[in-house]
């Protein structure tokens, strides 16, 4: 009974948020939808209303696309298949079943969204084997519907009633207004979800796959959300216009669609929202101006506004361009880094008892004849630095890999808290408390410190998907305020508080460390492990970087410092084991090890200096 | 029995020009890391300016399918597809590759695709054309067609089928045991190792782009006398050596060649073979291997296809 109450209090709460973040901005794209929607009822001499109402589901397609290849980073070279199958079924639906016209273009967009999700597997793969599937994909659809007449109508196409459209009569105007209230709807949700948590893992994602994935972002499922939201989009985007065409003819669909609509996108600029509508514009315009030009050639208007189209894109690229959108946003905005209080890092919980948490058993991985780690035995207590050392190749970060998770043992087990955890992925043991940070990949470069440390703190976000964030649900809204005073205080335990809004390109690359720390930090683990940690910081550094790793070990968490640098292990570790070819050799306090020998014999040899 | 021989045959003749094409995919992913979207098209290009010197733009005609003219148009074409293909890589791949941007390559090279179909279409405007014929096959058996074992099979095909072969062949025996094979293999097998050691990398990579077209054009015109065609044949054989090499995951090209031959015959038999009175036909015989292909690569990627992850 009180769900109502609360639903009135969401919506004050929402309306007076967004009045608190209305801007000029807001205004100005207010006023500009407006202007356009009055188009129709202007009657501008030589404009034709049907053409350009088609233009804008187009430009409704092209901005779907824009999720995907803007954030995600796949070139999809075939988003027309999509539209062919929205257009198909809505078509069919509505010339033989009688169907009316919007369920069917419902229809229509669940049926491109399945297909988007049959064919999603892609998004695992690699960019160039994407871009091949995807573009074998347009090439399958158009086929079917040239060798299937009974389904496509075959090259008289599929002849489509005249229906009514929202109760009104689907003229030219209506499917125009529909069209236009679409694209901005879409926009204003591709651009809150950009803005969002799932931007911003795609985005991480696309930077660094293997450093995004060790924070326990799932590649699949965030890569197939934007995927399957293209699909969906530009389905429904097909599913309208054929019905504006009122005819389905296949041949509107050749791969060529698919590509014209990559175009469009990189054209008007794949890092903006409203880029890829204006690249179909661009695009309109083009094909406005080539076409006298090819009748004067007596050339074919298609193939002239393909080539005209291809070889406007190879200038674009070849001139480095990021595309129209971001090239004059650039121009006209000036970054202004937001002000914000630094935060305290959160007061650690009361001193936890030092129980152990992870327990590995012997672990032992070969590759090949090599065995990289030959029965390896540990135990990480909470609030206790443990620190593993040995010369290169002893099997310090295959050991770290077998726990994270990021390979499979041979043999042995890893217990986090009492429970089995060998068999679970990344992601999960991330999820369940065992973070790391990376040798090899510090930070995601095209990121601020503050947004980098958001990406650790996904896998704490339940209500950070595609939809939510994209409808901004009260849910959505307070998680990412939480997300982001989180991230502030991670940084804050580095000493990085004043960084937050310093993009990564401008930080040393002891900072970059430091911010993949409160990255892994952010994930909330039990146990952290830390490879490298000092690699390539100066003497005068190893005073911060000990302090910030007693720190992190205050809060009750189990460190696993991998290090090759002795001075901080000495400053930092309660325990070190010593491994060589794999093997623990000694194992003990910094003192006991030290005294033992077995250092010097693992680094340097039995021989006596 | 009459119709597994006849499928096997003509199957294998369009399957030893797809091979080839698969094999130029092959080579060229394995050496770049590319997907050459322009790569049929560009061997389209080169076959139409042979048609071109040999009869213009006139759609039927055996006009110039004289020998000497031949070697002449042959010897145009296959310049102007090595140049046209060295001057992608220069021009088109290489840019985007040193950047890091995949989806410049991507685009880049689909727009070359585009662009030389676009024109081809432009000066070739009807829907298909006969490419003459040199050689005299229309005079074996009947009118080219000869009857082994009750079946009617294409003379020209046992000429395609062992030209094709002869190519795969030469070319693996040239990247196994030559010099430059080595230093091919050098440079898919590690670029900046082979660089290192001084093997111009970007040299040998831009010709094997161009070599590439030249071997699979050579099968396409071997080929093309004995069909119609049109601006879409080079973009069709691209798509069809697309799906073969792929299917192989982009491995060696010598499979990707044998992948190109089994396609060739899948497709024969899904349009042509009855079991009862059971039959597919050839409305699914273009469509059955992608839909296939694609859900192999998408429920069976190899290691290497799949994104890299900690």
């Amino acid at each position: 009974m009180s769900a109502l109450p609360e639903t009135a209090v969401e919506l004050r709460r929402a309306a007076a948020e967004a009045r608190a973040g209305w801007s000029r901005q807001g205004w100005l794209a207010l006023a500009a939808v407006a202007v356009v929607a009055l188009v129709p009822f202007l009657s501008l001499p030589g404009v034709r209303l049907d053409a350009l109402a088609n233009t804008l589901y187009l430009a409704l397609a092209a901005t779907a696309l824009g999720l995907t290849v803007g954030s995600a980073g796949l070139p999809s070279l075939g988003t027309g298949a999509f539209m062919a199958i929205g257009a198909f079924t809505s078509a069919l639906l509505v010339a033989r079943s009688g169907w009316p016209v919007e369920p069917a273009a419902l229809a229509g967009a669940a049926a491109a969204l399945v297909a988007g999700l049959l064919s999603g597997g892609v998004v695992r793969l690699r960019r160039a084997f994407v871009a091949v599937s995807t573009w074998l994909l347009a090439w399958l659809v158009w086929l079917f519907l040239l060798a299937f007449p009974s389904v496509s109508g075959g090259s008289q196409g599929l002849i489509l009633p005249q229906k009514t459209l929202l109760g009104l009569d689907a003229t030219p105007t209506v499917h125009f207004e529909v069209a236009l209230a679409l694209l901005a709807l879409t926009a204003l949700a591709i651009a809150a979800a950009r803005r969002g948590a799932p931007g911003l893992e795609l985005s991480a994602l696309r930077q660094a796959p293997a450093l995004a994935t060790s924070l326990g972002v799932g590649l699949a499922s965030r890569r197939l959300a934007a995927f399957a939201a293209t699909a969906t989009l530009a389905g429904l985007a097909g599913a309208l216009a054929v019905q504006l065409q009122a005819v389905a003819d296949p041949n509107a669909y050749d791969p060529f669609l698919s590509f014209k609509l990559l175009v469009a996108v990189l054209l008007g600029g794949a890092a903006a929202t409203l880029g890829p509508a204006a690249g179909i514009a661009v695009l309109g315009l083009i094909s406005l101006v080539s076409g006298p030009f090819a009748r004067l050639l007596h050339l074919p208007l298609e193939r002239f506004d393909t080539a005209v189209a291809a070889i406007l894109l190879v200038f674009v690229l070849a001139l480095g361009g990021e595309g129209i959108v971001p090239w004059v946003l650039a121009r006209l905005r000036r970054k202004e880094r937001p002000k914000r209080l630094p935060a305290a890092p959160a007061a650690p919980a009361a001193p936890p008892p030092h129980e152990p948490v992870l327990r590995a058993a012997g672990l032992r991985k070969a590759f090949g004849g090599v065995v990289a780690v030959d029965g390896l035995a540990l135990e990480l207590a909470r609030g206790e630095t443990t620190a593993l050392i040995g010369p290169n190749g002893s099997g310090k970060t295959t050991a770290l890999r077998l726990i994270s998770g990021a390979s499979r043992p041979d043999s042995g087990v890893v217990e986090l808290g009492g429970s089995d955890v060998t068999e679970t992925s990344t992601a999960e043991r991330v999820r369940l408390g065992i973070a790391r940070t990376l040798q090899t990949t510090s930070a995601f470069t095209e990121l601020t410190a503050l947004e980098n440390v958001l990406v650790g703190r996904g896998v704490r976000r339940p209500f950070a998907g595609l939809v939510r964030t994209a409808f901004a649900t009260p849910r959505a809204r307070r998680e990412a305020e939480a997300a982001e005073t989180a991230a502030l205080q991670a940084l804050a335990v580095v000493g990085l508080e004043r960084a937050a809004d310093t993009p990564v390109p401008e930080l040393t690359s002891s900072q970059r460390r430091l911010v993949a720390l409160a990255a892994a930090l952010a994930t909330e683990p039990d146990v952290l492990l830390v490879d490298e940690l000092a690699a390539g910081a100066g003497a005068d550094e190893l005073d911060g970087l000990a302090a910030v790793v007693d720190r992190i070990r205050e809060r009750g968490v189990a460190l696993l410092v991998v290090e090759h640098n002795l001075r901080l292990v000495r400053r930092v570790a309660d325990r070190v084991v010593v491994l060589a070819a794999g093997a623990t050799v000694a194992e003990g306090s910094v003192a006991e090890v030290a005294a033992s020998g077995v250092v010097q014999r693992a680094y340097l040899g039995t021989q006596r200096l | 029995m009459t119709i597994t021989l006849q499928v096997l045959v003509s199957g294998l003749a369009a399957g030893a020009v797809y091979g080839l094409f698969a094999a130029g995919y092959s080579l060229i992913y394995r050496l770049t890391g590319i997907v050459h979207f322009a790569f049929g098209d560009l061997v389209g290009l080169g076959v139409f300016a042979t048609l071109l010197v040999l009869a213009g733009t006139t759609p039927v005609s055996q006009a110039g399918a004289t020998e000497p003219r031949f070697v002449l148009a042959l010897i145009v074409g296959l310049v102007l597809c090595v140049a046209a293909g060295t001057a992608t890589y220069v021009g088109i791949v290489q840019p985007y590759l040193s950047r890091g941007s995949t989806i410049g390559w991507v685009a880049g090279t689909a727009a070359v695709a585009f662009a030389i179909r676009a024109v081809i279409g432009a000066t070739f405007q009807r829907s298909s054309y006969v490419f003459p014929d040199p050689l005299p096959f229309h005079d074996i058996g009947h009118s080219g067609f000869v009857r082994i074992g009750g079946a009617q099979v294409q003379a020209r095909a046992f000429f395609v089928i062992g030209l094709a072969v002869a190519l795969a062949l030469g070319s693996a025996w040239f990247l196994e045991h030559t010099r430059y094979g080595r230093a091919l293999r050098a440079v898919a097998d590690d670029a900046e190792g082979a660089r290192f050691v001084g093997v111009p990398v970007e040299l040998l990579v831009a010709l094997a782009f161009g070599l590439v077209g030249a071997l699979a054009m050579i099968a396409a015109i071997a080929a093309a006398p004995g069909e119609a065609v049109n601006a879409n044949t080079g973009t069709l054989l691209g798509l069809k050596g697309l799906v073969a090499a792929l299917a192989v995951r982009f491995g060696p090209p010598l499979w990707a060649f044998v992948a190109g031959l089994v396609l060739g015959v899948v497709e024969a038999a899904i349009a042509n073979v009855h079991i009862g009175s059971w039959q597919l036909g050839p409305s699914y015989r273009e469509v059955l291997p992608i839909a296939f292909v694609l859900l192999f690569i998408s429920l069976w990627p190899s290691p290497e296809a799949l994104e890299e992850r900690e």
